[in-house]
């Protein structure tokens, strides 16, 4: 068909010779409008009728994209057709007005409005949609004239650049894809390594604008053959406290940002002083805003609160619509920019995140890194704070760049620092494991959701990794290594790492359950085999990092002793360790939930309405296939759920209290931990809710189900993942 | 299911032999290069491969075109998209790339 000339064309209107159509239509070749002929055809056509060739097929067709569609098509037209077209028409005047005074609220605008725009990015929209929508960004060299606007413009740019880069670095930005894209923006200028200097001078000048504005006579002025910032002198040291204040945390930050980059962890010191500095100057600019709003002509109406200066003003010389079809792959998103308060709200976040993880010591115990993780991730910190603290500890695949793997491995397992240049660490598996130790640093940094999915999926390969490692050791020892302990470091070194690896798993599959929480993903009818499951994992990580304490004490008193004084020693000191104490009240606490949950349910207490979509096996299955493929823990089904529930009900419950237990273990193990007061204060909500519990379950108990008025529900108001039993009269 | 129902609706809208003229002759044009300018100024110029009684137009290999000034003449920038559908709506002209020849043939009439 294709290529048919026929006289039918010929009916078609006279072709136009290129006029409206400045496209060229090839050699030997016209455009022949066919418009008519269309109408036509369509006017013949049935309803539902397609002309169409023979390669057709609907369903590709469908994902045409859809032309002037505001979620489809990025290229869209709205006011200009380019930037210079924008230029021009006077989109972006420079100077801003050839008033000195406007010009300098204006540029305070622009400023406010950048930094809108900014944290607008930070928070996951595309760069050419904040940031770039600045015209004097997108054509920097216009600027060069205007001191002040140069130097802020460019410094932005600078900064992008290095968030940029330790966010690509970190590779966190696969959950936020959009952050790193920056294609056809021009991101890449000469003369942005100048940036500070050039952002000194000019806050050199502007700092000496505001001497000689406060200064008592007119003297000083002359001396220095000094210009002031504007015209109206009434304004004058207001003006230069809001600029000097923008500049100054710019240059701070830019600071924060390239002390933070340096090599392990060497700028963190220096990073804290200009986080300080940082901060304080962004208290100076908010308090710059009713300065700025009481001297700006023209009227205020609507709230500061969604304005993205401080002045309250429009911007000039933005324009988002210009370069969003640089966004693509993506459609471009219809995307508010941030209030300037909410922007100075999020920059302060981000500064005292980054505050936290320079504040930290670089210790090199896994154990305290992970805590430490964990911990910094309650605060939920944004992508970049976090894509920092990744890039913090894994570089150069060490950690914090300073200590191999193998050597951070063999402290958490408990090694003597003699064997960190022990052969093993050059065998398959054991090369493997220190990946996964990376990988798990680096999954730990990212957000709950995209954390969970990929704990998940790493748990099958921490146990194969398991496996490798057992199977290597049986290997090289045979079946029942009769080798005596003592003399072969190498049996050692396998047996610690192996237990370790096996706690390290569970500690693992114990935060993947524990985030379900956090992320909302359970629900009620879900928590008693939430709880179980919690309950049973808890109890092997309990029953490793028990095994380990005894391993280390072991390998810790043998040494200058007899072997009959050792023996003896063990049976007397044998304590349980608080570390292990603290799980167990966790365990409790995971086993009486289970048990109240499952006897209100047997009982008919509960007021759970059944998922019509799938069995409780099935959401079983839904929610915990990933620990069950990588058998963690071994021997765990739903039947044995199941069974283990069953049976539950309120008249056993109240005779054997857990909650009773879990209580009792955190007021004894208070002191072991009083010199941490992130522990202590996870030991007092563990006792609120032990103690909450307990009581619930002995009023249910007591009205019994024959109070049918009674309602029980739970709630996190005391613990994010341990729930409260909520009893209410109705 | 609906999928191929609608295909077989269109398989026999296009086997019908009893056409009428002007469908008939816009289905020759399939294939050709068509250069449809929209509303906001940009032209988009790809393979003709479907047309529905609404008018909405698909077409294969497109390239968007957009001027950069408002006033014409001015350069233009152009970047490749695929597969586009451009509703009726927005459709300001449409043209089919054809010879010299055809146009005189079609200056004869």
């Amino acid at each position: 068909m294709a290529g048919t000339t026929s006289a039918e064309e010929a009916t078609v209107n006279l072709p136009l010779p290129d006029r409206g159509t400045p496209i060229p239509s090839g050699d030997h070749t016209v455009w022949a409008d066919v418009s008519p002929l269309l109408d036509a055809a369509c006017k013949d056509l049935q309803d539902g009728m397609l002309i169409h060739g023979d390669n057709f097929n609907l369903f590709a067709a469908m994902s045409a994209l859809e032309i002037m569609d505001p979620k489809m098509d990025s290229g869209m037209v709205c006011k200009y057709y380019s930037v210079d077209e924008a230029i021009e028409d006077g989109a972006a005047p420079v100077p801003t007005s050839f008033d000195k005074t406007v010009d300098v609220q204006r540029t305070i605008d622009i400023m406010d409005h950048l930094l809108a725009c900014e944290a607008t990015w930070h928070k996951g929209h595309s760069l050419a949609q904040t940031v770039f929508s600045c015209i004097y960004l997108l054509r920097l060299d216009r600027t060069s004239s205007h001191a002040l606007l140069n130097s802020y413009c460019r410094v932005i740019r600078a900064t992008c650049k290095a968030v940029i880069s330790v966010v690509s670095d970190a590779r966190t930005h696969e959950e936020e894809d959009l952050f790193t894209m920056t294609y056809g923006l021009p991101l890449n200028g000469d003369g942005d390594e100048k940036c500070l200097s050039m952002l000194h001078a000019v806050e050199e000048t502007i700092s000496r604008q505001l001497r000689a504005c406060k200064a008592p006579s007119s003297k000083t002025r002359v001396l220095e053959d000094l210009v002031s910032l504007q015209n109206n002198s009434e304004l004058e040291e207001g003006y230069c406290k809001a600029l000097l204040c923008r500049l100054r945390f710019r240059k701070h930050f830019y600071h924060v940002l390239t002390s933070m980059k340096r090599p392990q962890g060497r700028g963190l010191e220096l990073a804290r002083k200009h986080i300080a500095s940082c901060i304080s100057e962004l208290e100076y600019t908010l308090s710059s805003s009713e300065i700025l709003r009481s001297s700006t002509f023209g009227s205020h109406e609507g709230n500061l609160e969604d304005k993205t200066t401080a002045s309250g003003c429009e911007p000039i010389g933005f324009d988002a619509s210009l370069n969003c079809r640089l966004s693509a792959p993506t459609p471009p998103r219809a995307i508010k920019i941030l209030s300037w308060k909410k922007a100075v709200e999020y920059f302060i976040k981000l500064l005292h995140d980054l505050d936290v993880i320079c504040s930290y010591p670089l210790d090199p115990s896994l154990e305290s890194v992970l805590h430490f993780v964990v911990e910094f991730q309650k605060s939920q910190p944004d992508l970049v704070a976090r894509a920092h603290l990744q890039r913090l500890l894994v570089q150069d695949g060490k950690l914090y760049g300073r200590d191999p793997i193998f050597a951070v491995i063999i402290r958490a397992a408990a090694l003597p620092e003699s064997t960190r240049n022990h052969d093993i660490q050059k065998q398959e598996s054991i090369i493997q494991l220190g990946q996964l130790v990376i990988n798990l640093l680096k999954v730990l940094c990212t957000n709950g959701a995209w954390q969970r999915r990929k704990l998940g999926k790493i748990l099958q390969d921490w146990r194969v990794v398991f496996v490798q490692i057992e199977m290597a050791f049986r290997k090289e020892f045979g079946e029942n290594a009769n080798i005596s302990n003592d003399q072969n470091v190498s049996v050692k070194l396998f047996q610690h790492i192996l237990l370790w690896v096996e706690k390290q798993t569970y500690w693992i599959a114990c935060r993947f359950l524990i985030l379900g929480f956090e992320l909302e993903l359970y629900s009620l009818s879900e928590y008693c085999m939430v709880y179980w499951y919690i309950y049973v994992v808890l109890i092997k990580l309990a029953e490793k990092t028990s095994l380990k304490t005894v391993v280390c004490n072991d390998s810790g008193k043998r040494k200058g002793k007899k072997k009959r004084d050792y023996v003896k020693d063990v049976a007397r000191d044998y304590r349980i360790p608080p570390a292990v104490l603290f799980l167990q009240c966790q365990i409790c606490l995971a086993e009486g939930l289970t048990m109240m949950l499952a006897a209100l349910k047997n009982d008919r207490m509960l007021v759970q309405s059944r998922s019509p979509f799938n069995t409780e096996h099935e959401r079983f299955i839904q929610q915990f296939e990933l620990l069950q493929r990588a058998c963690i823990p071994d021997h765990v089904s739903f039947s044995l759920f199941v069974e283990s529930t069953t049976q539950a009900c309120l008249s056993n419950l109240v005779m054997y209290d857990y909650f009773k237990d879990a209580h009792r273990i955190a007021k004894e193990i208070k002191s072991s931990f009083s010199n941490d007061p992130e522990k202590l204060a996870e030991l007092r909500r563990l006792e609120q809710v032990a103690e909450h519990n307990s009581i619930a379950l002995n009023v249910i108990s007591r009205a019994g189900a024959q109070d049918p008025s009674l309602k029980v529900s739970f709630e996190f108001n005391h613990h994010p993942c341990f729930a409260t039993a909520v009893v209410r009269r109705s | 299911m609906e999928q191929e129902a609608a295909e077989t609706l269109i398989q026999v809208a296009s086997s019908d032999g009893s056409e009428p003229a002007a469908v008939n002759r816009a289905r020759k044009l399939l294939f050709r290069r068509m250069l449809v300018g929209i509303r906001d100024g940009r032209f988009f110029l790809g393979t003709f491969h479907c047309i529905d009684k609404q008018g909405n137009i698909i077409l294969q290999d497109a390239v968007e075109y957009r001027s950069t000034r408002r006033s014409s003449p001015s350069p233009m920038e152009q970047r490749c998209l695929g597969l586009i559908l451009i509703p009726s709506s927005c459709r300001t002209s449409c043209h089919v790339g054809c010879s010299v020849e055809e146009q005189l043939s079609l200056l004869s009439f």
